[in-house]
């Protein structure tokens, strides 16, 4: 049987897989990271690095020098010479390989060769899940180490009658380490171990409870193996997944500008590391701002006395962010204190007091209690001429390097720094929005009343002058890359991940809300060829996730009615199926639940292959309660039983004729419908209107080149 | 041997010994735990636990030296409250918005606000019955009243912040604290700053926190009767009063959902052990059911209607919130449109709305895009204005000659005719071409445009083909043939086959903000949707031809439309304030909110820290001790079978289930949070304080108690009185400001 659904499986996942030969939907990423790792660039994405990592390996193997950039979807590959075939196999493989991994979970939770077919053929014919895995895409992956996972846990869970032998130890091990394999996969990952967490804990607090009799000793000692096998080794391979990370990718890419000044100088080739020089006193540098890239500017205009609400200004000349390179971008460093004549003494540091020349105009920049011309709140800038010394106090700045130790030298590019006011404590800052005409529409620089504002971080653009023996950038020699510890990498990286994960709000026309994916309301359009008509739409196979739908709405009903007639104290439902109803099937209904309500809680946008693990675990569930509803007897005893184990009568799932009966009608009418929408799933062949129409079979279906119904012109 | 034996005790579990604790008491409190073996079978017989006692007191017990006691209490929460209500006479922080309604109210102005109307009417009742006129505009902080009667308005949060207090304590008393405790309860009310400075300025949260009060005062009383003799008149009347109560809080704010959500757990734990007591049978459980259902949800719903009924019956005359609401909802207030002729041909010259979203009319006015085709501008105009007007023209006629529609046979428009629309003050006709549209520039959206001139034809990508997409069911015609307002139809370009669109994206200044006008290809059903909402008389009509109005909305549909608006605009509240904070700083008071600065003088809303902190640690000690009572029982301690440890469980448990309703909710919200959404949860807080106070003095002798007690007070007086001046917005020196500055993050003193 395992056999069969496995080479059906790899049949079905590998069919045309060399169709189409161009770029597909998120394969612009992905493979675009696949290929940073082969040329060693270093990038940034939210997702960790294990699956990732697996495509460069592929692609390595297959011979993928890396050339090619995966820069727009239907980019063509062969004209490229990518051998995209064999990095397309990976997922191609292990998608096929969780057809037996969920047949073995069925088989291993205890439910009859008949269910287990059925769960796995409604992986096996599903549409949504094939179209995912034959792409160069993370879910595959994420998908199969999770249901490796699960399979690991159950098949501890069963020896728990003999704990702390060498096989309780190895699955108890396999589960954490496939754990992290899911983990690192892809962020979602995150959520099939919290499933196993919440399992354990309930397991731990079974343990707790004094009438099995267990000793605290005893507790502490599952507690500590816990914790070990699925906390620490984890974690363990977790951390080593970043560190191969770090380790392939040394060399300067697209995912510098996101780190640090100090991750950065770790790269070689990195920009900041080649040009990145101490600063002295009267360099003559430009200014730019972190987030909005302006420079710090200034024109000989000045604001108007009065702005459009009736506010008045100082009628200062005008501070502005503009972001073209420009003479008057231009400020000189002035020291507040005595200086040497030469050497070291003259290098900026952190936390002096400077104050900042305007080249041009020959002002120093100051800001006071003035409220600035857009934000009434914020301090206006301007600046004031350099020999008349009464406003002398508002022109000095402290400067404040971000994350630097006292003493520590102002470098262009590398050190990011905050101009704090001295006598008012703000801090400058600037903002997208532009001021009016009597501007030039250039961006409104003011002072932020928060003088550890996040956003008001500035760094050194370029020296344009300096008197320092090291002279202008250009003749210098390459420097060696810097090394910093693997956990500070790793801790930046994890932080930076959960931000912008957390930041992917923009709306995407494809993006769906997760109430709609159980009922598959809407798919993804991957791929189009409009000279074919051909295209591929993410959808799944209607028959099976409505089943699945079905089947949880079932389970709920059954157990709620359960609960309620117990409660005034019927038992409906045999003590053996009802205890495989809320332990196994439970467990899958957790699976389920861990891996799909979260979503709610995310702004992020969200797309229906986010469900895909989730509809695994509805597959399994389905099983189940089509176990239930098909016989009450169940197999028993599936756990291996102990020296102590109280034993009731074994059994044996009897599900009679009907059994076979209804799942094979079942994968029969499952198989038909795969077959129907195979030509959406695989891209080809390509489709007139009218046929499309007809394979539209709920409205909310946004398919390409469907035929218009023309209405009559009159 | 002996002794050693002595010493070997059982390790676990210890027996469950409750006869031994009231032995430890020296002074036993005079309860009635022990019954006879009569009472003991009644009590069975009515299907009370063990540790219940059989009769409850049920709703409120408390004596009559206790009323004296509270009228002291009350009394002093009074002079805290009120003192100098009217410093200062200028506008303080949220009385901006809330004052401003309570004159929309008086001036019938229709206004939306993401608040349901309760507290408002009842600001307004005070204003109005003082006289107030309305005139006052509420502008900005800091305005000087004039002519307004502020002080009467600022009364109704402050008479509701004193009420809260004496309610504090009977809830406590029907609790079954001691009275010491719920005296402690109401002294620490009456002295939290952040509360007295909340009620004391015309806002909603006081008497949103003192209906929250009332109810789960009712409640409480409730439940003592449902254990005492389900059914009863006085078992309804608590019930009843609760619904009413739960409808009050649900009109104040929408926060009060949350005490519908504490109420409706309770209720509903409550009905599951009923469920589980097999002496109930089925049909009395379902008599417990309905009544409860009744009760605790028909009536709050009432209630809350009745008050959106009250809402729509003052507010009739049209006023700045008439941009939020539909057409029809318009037509209830002022004097709404006239009457129209409901029938339109080719000639007519109609005005066109979007239905979809309040951006008004399809307008075009003499100024270009000054990109794209650099053609006329085709925007949509939420105000009556001639340029608004169209004529329907037949483009199956070739020459700017058309059609004598004055003189030949009258045309309808049907389904797929073809026509032009021409704008009639530029003489201009509405045109689309590929053309990326000035904001929405994509792929898939083309401009629309003015194009053409007097004398001019145009072109055939001036054709748009009418799809009437439906009609009004009382107008059978209307699904048929284009009528006014009820026909909802596309236009669909001739030549390019994208439809008419428009969606909420304003234009830049070039385009006087007005909203976007587009033709979609792939037009979302909803945004391309149109009506004709006026036709002149078309000359082939006689005068007496049909004329059409909007339909007036029943009040149910008046009702969903406000909550739908009322909702889209409280999730809008995402813009961050200066002041707004997180509900993860609120339990450790990490920050205030700067109401009011004028003169040298501050409010500033911050709590009493010692009230403050001590109800928090209060709530982290209940959640450490619970936990670990868990456990002990998993482990098999029988802790549980005490009745002190049951009494205080149920008790403590009851209040901690309110504050997590109260509290943890808002960290779902992405709103703009203040300190004050605090409240309602503060307000548990603090009863779980007292009831921890209650639990650590229970061994203790009245009069030490009564001691502790009264020291506690002492300190909450004092560090009351150390803020005071930044709640009552009085002068203080610069040294005590900076003293009184305990954290580094409240930032009052600059």
């Amino acid at each position: 049987m395992v056999g069969v659904l496995t080479a059906i499986a790899f049949a079905l996942r590998f069919y045309k897989i060399n169709q189409p030969d161009q770029v597909v939907f998120d394969e612009v990423h992905f493979g675009k990271f696949a290929s940073f790792y082969i040329t060693r660039e270093y990038y940034f994405d939210v997702h960790p690095p294990f699956a990732k990592l697996l495509f460069g390996l592929a692609g390595w193997f297959v011979g993928f020098d890396g050339h090619f950039t995966f820069e727009n979807i239907g980019d063509n590959y062969t004209d490229n010479h990518v051998p995209y075939v064999g990095m397309r196999a990976l997922p191609a493989i292990l998608g096929s390989l969780t057809i037996p991994v969920v047949y073995a979970i069925m088989k291993e939770t205890g439910y009859s060769t008949v269910i287990a077919a059925f769960s796995a053929c409604i992986i096996l014919f599903d549409n949504a899940h094939i179209a995912q895995s034959r792409l160069i895409l993370l879910d595959a992956t994420l998908i199969f180490f999770m249901s490796l996972t699960i399979y690991s846990y159950i098949r501890f869970r069963k020896l728990r009658y003999w704990e702390f032998t060498v096989e309780w130890w190895s699955w108890l091990i396999a589960t954490g380490f496939f754990m992290a394999c899911t983990w690192g996969a892809k962020v979602n990952g995150i959520l099939t171990v919290a499933t196993i967490g919440i399992a354990v804990l309930v397991d731990l607090w079974d343990i707790l409870d004094h009438k099995k009799g267990f000793t605290m000793e005893h507790f502490w000692k599952h507690f500590m193996a816990r914790a070990v096998g699925l906390i620490v080794v984890p974690f363990i391979i977790y951390l080593s997944f970043f560190y191969v990370h770090f380790a392939v990718l040394t060399r300067s890419g697209t995912g510098d500008s996101f780190m640090s000044p100090a991750f950065q100088e770790t790269l070689i080739g990195n920009e900041l590391l080649m040009n990145s020089q101490e600063l002295r006193y009267y360099d003559v540098v430009t200014m730019k701002h972190k987030d909005t890239k302006v420079y710090l500017h200034s024109h000989p205009d000045r604001y108007p006395l009065q702005y459009d609400d009736g506010r008045i200004s100082s009628q200062g000349q005008q501070v502005t962010g503009y972001g073209h390179d420009d003479m008057n971008n231009h400020w000189q460093i002035i020291p507040t204190k005595a200086l040497p004549e030469a050497g070291r003494g003259r290098v900026v540091r952190h936390d002096d007091v400077i104050q900042l020349l305007h080249v041009n105009t020959q002002t120093l920049l100051l800001t006071h209690d003035v409220a600035s011309p857009l934000m009434p709140t914020n301090q206006e800038f301007t600046t004031w001429a350099k020999d008349d010394h009464s406003r002398h106090n508002d022109t000095l700045f402290y400067l404040n390097i971000i994350d630097a130790d006292s003493e520590d030298p102002w470098k262009s590019k590398s050190s990011h720094f905050r101009l704090v006011h001295g006598p008012t404590r703000v801090s400058m800052w600037t903002h997208s929005k532009q001021l009016p005409e009597w501007a030039f529409k250039q961006q409104e620089i003011n002072g932020n009343k928060n003088p550890t504002e996040k956003s008001a971080t500035w760094f050194v653009d370029q020296v344009i002058s300096t008197e320092s023996s090291e002279g202008l950038s250009g003749e210098q020699v390459v420097k060696e890359p810097k090394k910093i510890s693997f956990f500070r990498k790793f801790a930046e990286l994890q932080l930076l991940m959960l931000q912008h994960n957390a930041g992917l709000t923009s709306s995407h026309p494809y993006a769906s809300g997760p109430i709609n994916w159980p009922f598959l309301i809407s798919g993804i359009s991957f791929w189009t060829d409009n000279d074919a008509q051909k295209q591929i739409y993410l959808i799944g196979n209607i028959v099976g996730w409505w089943t699945c739908v079905i089947a949880l709405s079932i389970y709920v009903g059954i157990m709620g009615a359960d609960l309620l007639a117990r409660r005034r104290g019927i038992e409906p439902i045999p003590d053996a199926a009802r205890g495989r109803l809320w332990n196994s099937a439970g467990f899958f209904l957790l699976i389920w639940a861990v891996h799909y309500l979260p979503f709610f809680l995310m702004n992020r946008q969200l797309f229906v292959h986010h469900y895909l693990p989730s509809h695994l675990a509805s597959a399994l569930l389905a099983g189940s309660v089509l176990s239930f509803v098909l016989s009450d007897t169940v197999n028993y005893p599936i756990s291996i039983v102990g020296r102590w184990t109280k034993m009731r009568k074994s059994e044996y799932a009897d599900l009679g004729m009907k059994g076979p009966v209804v799942v094979g009608v079942f994968t029969f009418i499952l198989f038909l419908m795969f077959l129907y929408m195979t030509p959406l799933t695989y891209g080809t062949p390509g489709l007139d209107g009218e046929t499309i129409n007809g394979k539209r079979l709920l409205s909310s279906w946004t398919l390409h080149f469907a035929a218009k119904e023309i209405a009559e012109v009159s | 041997m002996a002794a050693n034996v002595r010493a070997r005790r059982p390790a676990s579990p210890p027996p469950g010994l409750p006869h031994v604790v009231p032995s430890s008491h020296k002074y036993p409190p005079i309860r009635q735990d022990h019954l006879s073996a009569d009472e003991r079978r009644e009590a069975a017989s009515k299907g009370y636990g063990p540790g219940q006692r059989s009769h409850s007191p049920g709703g409120l017990n408390i004596t009559s030296g206790e009323w004296k006691l509270l009228a002291v209490v009350l009394l002093i929460a009074t002079g805290v409250r009120m003192f100098r209500l009217s410093k200062p006479d200028s506008v303080v922080f949220d009385e901006v918005h809330f004052g401003k309604f309570a004159a929309r109210y008086i001036k019938t102005r229709y206004f939306v606000d993401v608040h349901p109307p309760l507290a408002k009417l009842l600001i307004t009742a005070a204003a109005f019955v003082s006289g107030f006129n309305g005139d006052f505009d509420f502008k900005e902080i800091g305005k000087v009243f004039d002519n307004v009667p502020y002080v009467a308005m600022r009364m109704v949060p402050a008479t509701f912040g004193v009420a809260t207090v004496p309610i504090a304590y009977l809830t406590l008393r029907a609790l079954d604290c001691r009275a010491t405790t719920a005296l402690l309860a109401s002294i620490f009310l009456t002295f939290e700053n952040g509360l007295v400075t909340q009620s004391r300025h015309i806002l909603l949260d006081s008497p949103l926190v003192f209906f929250t009060a009332l109810t789960i005062f009712l409640f409480v009383g409730f439940s003592n009767e449902d254990k005492k003799e389900p059914f009863s008149t006085e078992w309804w009347t608590w019930l009843i009063l609760t619904g009413l109560s739960l409808g009050a809080v649900v009109s104040c704010k929408w926060v009060g959902l949350f005490t519908i959500a504490t109420v409706g757990v309770c209720t509903i734990l409550r009905l599951w052990l009923l469920l589980g007591d097999l002496r109930v049978s089925p049909r009395m459980w379902a008599r417990h059911f309905f009544a409860r259902a009744l009760c605790l949800i028909l009536i709050p719903i009432l209630f809350y209607m009745t008050m959106f009924q009250l809402h729509f019956l003052i507010l009739g005359s049209s006023g700045e919130g008439d941009a939020f609401m539909s057409s029809e909802f318009r037509q209830t207030l002022g004097r709404g449109m006239e009457d129209t002729y409901a029938d339109v041909a080719l000639g007519s010259d109609i005005t066109i709305r979007h239905l979809n979203t309040q951006g008004g009319y399809l307008h075009s006015h003499a100024h270009n895009y000054p990109g794209g085709s650099a053609q006329q501008q085709i925007t949509l105009y939420p105000h009556r204005d001639d340029n608004n007007l169209w004529r329907v023209l037949n483009a199956t006629v070739d020459g700017y000659e058309q059609y004598d529609y004055e003189h030949k046979p009258i045309v309808y428009i049907d389904h797929g005719s073809r026509i032009k629309l021409r704008h009639i003050v530029t003489d201009k006709a509405l045109h689309s071409h590929e053309v990326r549209p000035p904001v929405s520039d994509v792929d898939f959206q083309n401009e629309v445009s003015a194009y053409g001139l007097t004398g001019f034809v145009g072109d055939i990508n001036d054709d748009w083909v009418v799809e009437i997409e439906k009609g009004d069911r009382s107008d059978k015609e209307s699904s048929k043939r284009l009528r006014t307002l009820r026909t909802h139809f596309k236009l669909r370009h001739l030549n390019t086959g994208c439809y008419l669109f428009s969606h909420k994206v304003k234009l830049p200044e070039w385009g006087f903000d007005q909203q976007e006008v587009t033709c979609n290809k792939n037009a979302v059903k909803a945004n391309s949707l149109w009506y004709v909402e006026t036709a002149t008389k078309h000359p082939q009509l006689s005068t007496d031809a049909p004329k059409v109005n909007y339909k007036i909305p029943g009040f149910l549909s008046k009702f969903w439309e406000l909550q739908r608006v009322m909702w889209t605009t409280n999730a809008g509240l995402t813009d961050r304030h200066m002041y707004d904070s997180r509900p993860l700083t609120w339990p450790r008071l990490r920050r205030g909110i700067n109401f009011w600065v004028k003169d040298h003088r501050q409010i500033y809303l911050i709590g009493n820290p010692f009230v403050w902190w001590s109800s928090t640690a209060s709530i982290i000690t209940y959640m450490i001790v619970r936990g670990f009572l868990l456990l002990r029982a998993k482990r098999g301690y029988r802790d549980f079978d005490n009745t002190k440890v049951v009494k205080y469980d149920s008790l403590c448990g009851f209040l901690f289930i309110g504050y997590c309703m109260h509290y943890f909710p808002f960290f779902l919200m992405g709103r703009q949070l203040f300190l004050h959404h605090y409240f309602p949860a503060l307000y548990f807080a603090i009863l779980l304080n007292c009831a921890v106070f209650d639990l650590a003095t229970s061994t203790l002798r009245p009069k030490i108690r009564l001691q502790i007690a009264a020291v506690l007070m002492v300190i909450a007086v004092i560090t009351y009185s150390k803020f005071s001046s930044l709640t009552y917005g009085d002068p203080w020196t610069k040294k005590k400001c900076t003293d009184a500055q305990w954290v580094k993050t409240w930032d009052f003193a600059w």
